[in-house]
């Protein structure tokens, strides 16, 4: 079987980079799940990728991350492009305060945090940073995390935003605020958001929808 | 995306940063480490009663502690990332190889502490005399190094399976042999003030040199 999903053209403000996936397959086990798949995906807006459980949402970003290698194909990332991502799979350090995870992930990625940055950075998403900065991320809540890997996509500032149910486990408030940062945040790069939420569905410019099989 | 040299650096030194900081906070694998090789020299002079040891017996003893403390905390090294789920998110944010350097430079950090520490207790309770001090210092770091480098690779290697602890010491012995060997020699020769044998330092050096080359190759190939 060989699908073929393009992503359109792109938007009027739009970046020109693209993710290609070409002839992709990957197996888990005996079981196929891409065969020969081809997706071209354009920057400069928020692409929503859905489909039932196990069609291989979280995996095509995994493969756009290349956390994952595929079995066979090609992922193209734009030159030089650099990679944030929101996933349940990716944890932050339990065993660093709010602010050392931050500074660190801003680190790896050449940035050095100041104190005005960070309290920006935490308004921008509702963490407040006064209170919360030099608390372990292990006495944090779920949604706290949630806001602070928000922290950390918005601090490193990638071209390319994989986002996996981005805003689960989010209080109605934390997820307005991260669908203004997406929003503002589109136009020169490469988001890509898999879900099956409705309210993230809806913020999306443009959704592709997984077949079964 | 290849890095350039300083921001390889950057990234080594913020993993070492951190993961010092998780070490301290959590000082499970320093403990493991100290009070293993604590307990085997304390158990084997208690039970020595007294008794002198030669120096060849005394030099692979040293070395057999520091090889099995040195189990107890690098076998961690990529286990408690990828249990804890941020071995991932690590990977896709630095460069695999800041992430290597990182951890073979925290390890060998870690393993001289361990030797600061059991290495002088080793000397008292033994009764050793250690005739020259530099010989042993150098030897020492030398073997640490490849150990270290060893080590690191073998943790890698091993994360993703299902016997780790039996694996780990499995595959890093013959791994670290001949590090080993060469170290046991010249640790005897510190001990006695004899046969020093500039040559096993230099062995010492190219395996060390070899376990670090090899280990960044191959680290590429790890998922």
């Amino acid at each position: 079987m060989r699908r073929t999903l393009d992503a359109i053209e792109q938007g009027k403000n739009s970046v020109t980079s693209e993710i290609l996936f070409d002839n992709i397959c990957l197996n888990f086990g005996k079981r196929k799940l891409f065969v020969d798949v081809t997706l071209k995906l354009r920057g400069g807006k928020i692409i929503g990728i859905t489909g039932a459980n196990g069609v291989g949402k979280s995996t095509l970003l995994k493969l756009a991350g290349r956390i994952i290698k595929p079995d066979g194909g090609a992922v193209t990332l734009p030159i030089n492009a650099t990679i944030a991502a929101v996933s349940p799979e990716m944890k932050i350090y339990d065993g660093l305060t709010a602010v050392e995870n931050l500074k660190f992930f801003a680190k790896l990625r050449g940035k050095s945090l100041g104190a005005d940055e960070i309290i920006s950075l935490g308004e921008r998403v509702g963490l407040d940073t006064k209170t919360f900065g030099d608390t372990c991320a292990e006495n944090f809540s779920t949604g706290m995390r949630q806001r602070l890997k928000f922290m950390i996509l918005l601090s490193v500032d990638a071209d390319i935003w994989l986002l996996d149910e981005p805003t689960a486990n989010l209080d109605d408030d934390g997820r307005q605020k991260f669908f203004v940062q997406m929003q503002a945040a589109k136009h020169d790069k490469i988001i890509l958001l898999a879900t099956n939420d409705s309210a993230e569905v809806d913020i999306c410019d443009e959704v592709i929808r997984l077949p079964i099989g | 995306m290849k890095l350039s040299a300083c921001r390889l650096a950057e990234q080594i030194a913020a993993i070492l940063r951190k993961d010092f900081l998780i070490g301290i906070r959590r000082r499970a694998t320093f403990a493991a480490m100290m009070f293993f090789a604590l307990t085997t020299v304390a158990c084997l002079s208690l039970s020595m009663g007294g008794v002198s040891l030669a120096p060849n017996f005394s030099a692979a003893l040293l070395w057999l502690v520091i090889f099995f403390a040195a189990c107890a905390g690098i076998s961690g090294t990529f286990d408690d990332e990828a249990n804890s789920g941020t071995l991932t998110t690590l990977k896709l944010y630095a460069d695999i190889q800041a992430i290597l350097f990182g951890k073979m430079i925290y390890v060998f950090l870690s393993l001289i502490m361990l030797a600061i520490f059991i290495v002088p207790i080793f000397v008292i309770l033994f009764d050793v005399d250690v005739t020259s001090g530099g010989v042993l210092i150098a030897t020492i770091f030398l073997g640490l190094i490849g150990l270290s480098a060893a080590g690191t690779l073998t943790a890698a290697i091993t994360v993703s399976a299902t016997v780790k602890g039996g694996l780990f010491s499995i595959l890093l012995f013959p791994i670290t042999l001949p590090i080993f060997l060469p170290a046991i020699a010249l640790t005897e020769t510190a001990l006695t003030g004899t046969g020093f044998d500039a040559d096993l330092l230099i062995v010492m050096t190219i395996f060390d040199a070899i376990l670090i080359t090899a280990s960044s190759i191959l680290f590429d190939y790890l998922d």
